[in-house]
């Protein structure tokens, strides 16, 4: 059985979120489901390259919690799913230029380039589509 | 005889035991064995249901005291 591909659009900046859509994107990547991300919003400002931890990740009651407790961080989730499976993350390219920012501006090694929407959502027809 | 290799995951969350274990499926050869500690319960369901998924082996699971002990083959 071919798994469906997996299409999550993540908005949010909230650490929660992020936190789940990194959850989903790696371990749908790992049980042979191919995944492609889109980062937007908010979402995009997590992955500046040289915030610190803290700031990376705000939110509410979980955020706390999840900083607190020995859970995997956002970012390493989807670096694994980059690594054990197909797990394609792409950062918005209006989002980069609303800010005047390269793609070095962001974290190095999660993204595979800049795209825009028009794309993924046609890459997305083929999928199951999530937004976060 | 095959190997089997011990992963100590006890105190660590969803999906950190899980990606060890992938992580480490990758480094032994087919055949070999990973046996997984893990205190977190979601992994005790989640663990099982990948490997079935993605057709390793459930070689079996036994539960200690605030553990699970998770015994997976690489079948591929």
């Amino acid at each position: 059985m071919v798994s469906t591909p997996l299409f999550i659009l993540l908005s949010s900046g909230e650490h929660e979120k992020l936190q789940i859509a990194a959850m989903i994107a790696s371990i749908a990547a790992v049980s042979d489901r191919p995944v492609q991300v889109f980062v937007s919003m908010n979402a995009i400002l997590a992955f500046a390259k040289d915030t610190p931890a803290d700031k990376r990740y705000q939110g509410g009651a979980f955020s706390r919690l999840l900083k607190e407790k020995n859970v995997p961080n956002a970012l390493m989730l989807f670096q694994q799913g980059r690594e054990l499976g197909d797990l394609k993350m792409w950062a918005c390219s209006m989002a980069l230029d609303i800010q005047g920012w390269e793609m070095e501006h962001l974290v190095g090694g999660l993204f595979d380039g800049a795209l825009g929407l028009t794309k993924f959502l046609s890459d997305a027809e083929n999928g199951q589509f999530i937004t976060l | 005889m095959s190997e089997r290799t011990k992963i100590d995951a006890r105190g660590t969350y969803c999906p950190g035991p899980l990606m060890e274990l992938i992580a480490t499926l990758k480094l032994i050869n087919i055949g070999d064995e990973i046996e997984i500690l893990s205190s977190d319960k979601g992994s005790a369901k989640d663990i099982p249901e990948w490997v079935n998924k993605v057709h390793h082996e459930m070689v079996g699971i036994t539960q200690q005291d605030g553990y699970s002990s998770i015994v997976v083959r690489k079948a591929k």
